[in-house]
């Protein structure tokens, strides 16, 4: 119960950056998979593609249980490649499974920020 | 690559190894190879691999207790919610309940309500080879109590006691038993999904 109350006491206070993170968080899937698309890659360079490509703040401690998550899910796959570095690198790969999800969530991605933009107009319009 | 280095790398590693309770070898093998390779990577970014570099990349992995948690709650329940298996959710669930205690009380709950079904799933199909002694018998006990039992047809037909349902059993039984095992993954599942929900990703 107290811990119920300072949950909600928290959220009133930081409701906006609460919202920020849940947003970022909601697309990071998304943002992983669509990285994806053109080949594969290895968990730092999806890391790198996140932050160059996009405004997406990510954590490194996040982006790898996630890449084990989505291939214990079967949207990707994954294999060992040797590298220059003197270590093997782990690369992931879409698997069809994956293609075809990424194709639905950009489907769904579109649909929503278009139906967003339009209720949004009104504010960019100003007062 | 100075010794030191190495041993904060080895140290960062094993206590990550330790907290990945429950998870197989192999994936475990798999996790720590994969953060050992990017650790040297981050740190060699920039030429040369320093103790400094090496901190940094551990830094921005977090602790190694919340990378574990981490690993174990999106792969296990993950699996458990596309899964409708009762074995693979008891599997996630016995997991999740060593993490939490409303873990705990969703194993506990479920691991009930499969009993129960199964247990009407098996009454039914023990009264296909034991007419006279399967079913759901009533009972009065030594202090005039009335009893339900559940019986499998082992033993002689009781003396005292009143078979309910005869062979009703059959279809009631499974479709109950059926309905709960359902229900019961249902429930879980359900749980499992709100759990992961409330877990905030930084």
């Amino acid at each position: 119960m107290y811990l119920a109350m300072k949950e909600r006491d928290a959220s009133g206070q930081e409701t906006g950056d609460k919202w920020e993170i849940q947003l970022r968080k909601g697309c990071l899937e998304l943002a992983i998979l669509a990285a994806l698309w053109d080949g594969k890659l290895y968990g730092l360079e999806i890391l790198r593609r996140l932050e160059s490509g996009s405004d997406l703040i990510v954590s490194e401690g996040t982006v790898y249980p996630l890449l084990s998550r989505l291939k214990a899910l079967g949207l990707v796959r994954s294999e060992w490649v040797e590298s220059d570095a003197g270590h093997p690198r782990k690369y992931y790969a879409l698997t069809p499974a994956g293609k075809q999800r990424v194709r639905e969530m950009a489907g769904m991605w579109a649909r929503f920020s278009g139906s967003m933009s339009k209720l949004l107009a009104p504010l960019a319009r100003g007062e | 690559m100075a010794t030191d280095v190495q041993q904060r790398i080895e140290a960062y590693l094993s206590r990550l190894r330790g907290r990945l309770r429950g998870v197989n070898g192999e994936e475990v093998r798999e996790i720590v190879e994969e953060l050992r390779s990017h650790i040297m990577d981050k740190a060699a970014a920039s030429g040369a691999v320093t103790a400094a570099g090496v901190d940094a990349a551990l830094a921005a992995l977090g602790s190694p207790e919340e990378l574990a948690s981490q690993y174990m709650t999106d792969n296990l329940l993950a699996r458990a919610e596309v899964s409708r298996s009762p074995l693979q959710i008891l599997k996630s669930l016995f997991r999740w309940a060593s993490l939490s205690v409303a873990g705990f009380f969703v194993l506990l709950g479920s691991i009930v309500g499969y009993f129960f079904g199964v247990v009407l799933m098996l009454v039914a199909v023990a009264k296909l080879f034991h007419p006279r002694t399967a079913g759901l018998w009533t009972y009065r006990d030594s202090t005039g109590d009335l009893e339900l039992s559940f019986r499998l047809g082992f033993g002689s037909v009781p003396g005292v006691g009143k078979d309910v349902l005869g062979w009703w059993i059959v279809p009631i039984g499974w479709l109950l038993g059926c309905a709960l095992v359902m229900l019961t993954t249902h429930i879980a599942v359900w749980f499992v999904r709100q759990y992961r929900r409330s877990l905030v990703l930084p």
